[in-house]
């Protein structure tokens, strides 16, 4: 195997956080591909830019999605990483293993791969990195023969992730594992054959602090929340402050809508006002819980900035249901992806054609009323739009008034 | 292990699989308490540990990782999840691995091993826990910088505050290697983003042959790119051009990487959660700094500075995009010292939203 | 219609589109269904099929996904020809 002089890359083997350059030469100590991938990489630190292509049509009979292809640019150097491919495979829920498991698919990983993972990509799968061509479809029957199967990419459902949830956190508002699991089970249609115009991203958190980013970077975003008081107990509220905790400071100052009071004996929550923002909660987090009704919000639009600027996903569904078989929120994804395909070019997010074609259009399509908790504010200008419908109902309401005699607004 | 034979491929293969079932990978103690967890208290930098209902308990010890691992880094991982974890571990949405203990004998013998191993054990509660970040010259093609080297650069100046020093509330950083910004860099405490700066050169007789040309044009948001019968290629508008490099991404006949120009930008103040103030964006602070490879020492320097200003001015439990909101904008630009460019003011319809309208403003 | 007949009129469809314009499943799906009267689910069931013996393949150029007309490359690789 060809020895590489790597002295850029060996400054980043010092220091207190664990080296990715350790790990690519401890892969590259008994792989090809691995040890070109190093010596392609002190090239890249050399001349300042990357050498990668990418596209083309790599891929397993039947998918369109789930490897993307890679090549080096520069074969002739790095001839080990002339194909290069990533390999995305769906992870469990929650990110949780089996060491047996884990075995089993490092091993796969240092047969038909370069000895390389990223554990995890940015949407959550877990990644081989680095394939060639054709150790693809062995790999495959490999994985799904053990039963694993490929993640998303492309035009398609991108690989639903979830928050650790109910598995081992106290705040999940719902079963984000389960309902992960069964979204993209009832989707691997969707996942693995790219019938979009463009990627669609599902995330799923258990409540407001949102551990996956799902408000930011999900089409997307299930969002735990609740309807009931929050449940308090005083005797806990004492230890935190014994702890050390400036109660009125830290949390009855902090509250966004000033729904809490603490004289020194007693908590209390005015739940009315309360927006479950969730500050007290994590504060005083053996003293609050929330209590009754529990579901999710559903946010749709957000995306990275490419190409019209970034989104953060918008309140469609303020209150649903997340229970299995959740019926509701499988027809609700079916009528969006059906408005989306009708109404977009290639290369458009669910987000952005909500934008072009008004958020009315998109609500009415999927069968949702108006409610004041999808917006911030109403509009300010006074552009806005009636259909035939709109002054009939309006005129009709009228009528109505001049018989009874009373208004309504 | 061998390779399969194409026949045996065949033979074996199914489709439309998914996931494996979550179920068969939880510990026993998560599985009796599933969805009744009762509180949690963290314990050390690197340690929680959650109560259930039952009063049975989990101790979780987190460790940092680079994500991108070998095979035998992980193996090890496994052996260590053997030894004190009955075989159960997991990894957490930042690229965490998070060991999980049922056995409270087993807590500090584990810590004890990692430690010598020489895993970093820390990231939980107000502290920098570790950063998302992308591919990089490791594996885009659309790359302007390199990620884990940048972020291995950045993490070890911040190491402290990963294992040990507190700040007033976690701090969330994260790396984008250019502005298609995979992962949830948008919306973080401090991100570094790379960034093409110049306007791509066109290979005419390239990209005639391998892009169609209608998708290239669709491609721009700015209406840059037109068709050029003469070249049977497109034109390029260059002063409408920002350089944001969808063309490149729909069509490698233009090369929109730059070794002497892609540089990084610093965007400060978004947060994902809707804790005290709803989600925010970051906003961009420092425009541009030059790419330096192997560790960049004025990016990670500006980073360091901007987490310290943070540290010394914000009240406690207030993100950065909450405490230059309360202190101001132009307040932020005086404790930090960072020069206010005309990058930093928006354009287009965006200026409506963050332009400011009255003269109340701090001097 | 047969469902021999309906992968033919769907590989005459991407066949003409071959060169001029990308096709996604959906394009394919309305196209086919407008111009021979089958069902979506019958077309999509077809076009499953198809892909799934390599008859057509889906490709990742241009930022987005398409079905094309397998090349010879892919053929090779997947053991379809020698």
């Amino acid at each position: 195997m060809k020895k590489y002089d790597t002295p850029l890359l060996d400054e980043l083997e010092k220091g207190p956080f664990p080296s990715f350059v350790k790990e690519i030469k401890k892969a590259a100590a008994k792989n090809e591909m691995a040890n070109d991938e190093l010596g392609q990489l002190e090239y890249s630190f050399k001349t300042n830019r990357g050498y990668w292509k990418h596209g083309g049509i790599v891929g397993v009979l039947g998918y369109g999605g789930g490897v993307i292809g890679r090549y080096s640019d520069l074969p002739d150097m790095f001839p080990e990483v002339k194909f290069f491919h990533t390999v995305r495979i769906n992870q469990p829920s929650g990110w949780f293993y089996t060491t047996k498991a884990l075995r089993e698919l490092m091993d796969l990983c240092d047969t038909y791969g370069s000895g390389i993972t990223n554990m995890h990509g940015s949407t959550g799968d877990l990644v081989f990195l680095g394939a060639r061509t054709e150790d693809l479809e062995p790999l495959f029957a490999e994985l799904t023969s053990r039963g694993w199967d490929l993640g998303g990419s492309g035009s398609a459902l991108r690989t639903p992730s979830c928050c650790v949830g109910p598995a081992r956190c106290e705040w999940a508002n719902y079963d984000t594992l389960e309902a992960c699991y069964q979204i993209t089970q009832e989707f691997q249609d969707e996942l693995h054959r790219p019938a979009f115009n463009y990627k669609y991203k599902i995330k799923f958190a258990g409540c407001a602090v949102d551990c996956v980013a799902s408000i930011a970077r999900a089409d997307c975003s299930v969002i735990g929340t609740w309807k009931g008081p929050i449940l308090i107990d005083q005797d806990a509220v004492r230890w935190h402050e014994k702890k050390g905790m400036d109660i009125n400071r830290e949390v009855v100052d902090m509250c966004p809508t000033q729904c809490i009071s603490y004289d020194g004996k007693e908590l209390k929550i005015n739940n009315d006002e309360c927006n479950r923002c969730m500050h007290c909660i994590t504060r005083l987090h053996k003293a609050l819980k929330p209590s009754g009704e529990r579901g999710a919000t559903i946010c749709i639009g957000s995306k990275a900035p490419i190409v019209v600027g970034s989104l953060l996903s918008w309140v469609i569904v303020p209150f649903m249901k997340m229970e299995p078989p959740y019926t509701e929120f499988k027809e609700l994804t079916r009528k969006m992806w059906d408005w989306w395909d009708e109404n977009s070019h290639p290369r458009e997010r669910i987000g952005e054609v909500i934008e072009m074609k008004g958020m009315r259009s998109f609500l009415e399509a999927i069968g949702v009323p108006p409610f004041p908790q999808q917006i911030k504010e109403p509009r300010k200008d006074p552009f806005f739009f009636f259909t035939e419908g709109d002054i009939e109902r309006f005129k009709k309401r009228e009528e109505e008034e001049k018989k009874t005699g009373k208004f309504i607004f | 292990m061998e390779k399969i034979t194409a026949e045996k491929a065949k033979e074996i293969r199914r489709t439309d699989v998914g996931p494996p079932h979550y179920g068969q990978f939880l510990p026993p103690v998560i599985k009796k308490n599933y969805g009744r967890w009762k509180e949690h208290e963290i314990l050390s930098p690197g340690v929680m540990v959650h109560t259930a209902e039952s009063g049975d308990k989990i101790w979780s010890v987190r460790v940092a990782t680079p994500r991108l691992i070998a095979t035998d880094t992980v193996r090890e991982v496994c052996d260590i999840s053997d030894k004190y974890c009955g075989g159960y571990v997991r990894w957490t949405s930042r690229n965490n691995i998070e060991f999980l203990v049922s056995d409270e004998k087993n807590l500090e013998p584990i810590q004890k091993e990692l430690k010598e191993k020489g895993y970093m054990i820390g990231g939980i509660g107000p502290r920098i826990s570790n950063m998302v970040h992308t591919q990089g010259w490791v594996h885009c093609h659309g790359a302007a910088t390199d990620a884990s080297g940048l972020v291995k650069a950045v993490m070890d100046e911040l190491a402290d505050y990963f294992t040990t020093k507190e700040l007033p509330n976690k701090l969330r950083l994260a790396l984008a290697c250019c502005v298609n910004m995979c992962g949830a860099v948008h919306c973080s405490d401090i991100a570094i983003v790379a960034v093409h700066t110049k306007v791509p050169p066109i290979d005419h007789a390239k990209l005639g042959k391998i892009c169609e040309i209608p998708t290239v044009i669709a491609s721009c948001p700015t209406k840059a790119i037109s068709p050029d019968p003469a070249t049977k290629s497109v034109k390029l508008k260059e002063e409408r051009c920002m350089y944001c490099g969808n063309c490149f991404t729909v069509c490698p006949a233009i090369d929109i990487k730059d070794p002497y120009r892609d540089g990084i930008a610093i965007v400060v103040g978004g947060k994902v959660n809707s804790l005290r103030s709803n989600p925010k964006f970051s906003k961009l602070v420092i425009p541009y700094m030059s790419n330096e490879p192997p560790r960049w020492p004025k990016v990670v320097a500006a980073v360091k500075h901007i987490v310290d200003v943070y540290a010394k001015n914000a009240r406690k439990h207030e993100r950065v995009g909450e405490w230059a909101d309360r202190i101001g904008w132009e307040k932020f630009f005086k404790l930090t010292g960072i020069e206010f460019t005309f990058q930093a003011i928006d354009d287009f319809t965006f200026m409506r939203d963050t332009l400011r309208t009255a003269s109340t403003f701090k001097w | 219609m047969e469902k021999e007949e309906l992968k033919e009129k769907i590989y005459a469809f991407v066949l003409a589109a071959k060169g001029k314009k990308k096709v996604k499943p959906r394009d394919i799906e309305k196209g086919v269904s407008a111009e021979t009267g089958a069902g979506i689910d019958e077309i999509k069931q077809a076009m499953k099929e198809m892909i799934d013996v390599g008859k057509l393949m889906y490709s990742y150029t241009g930022g987005a996904s398409s079905v094309e007309i397998p090349s010879e490359e892919y053929l090779r690789e997947k053991g379809l020809i020698k």
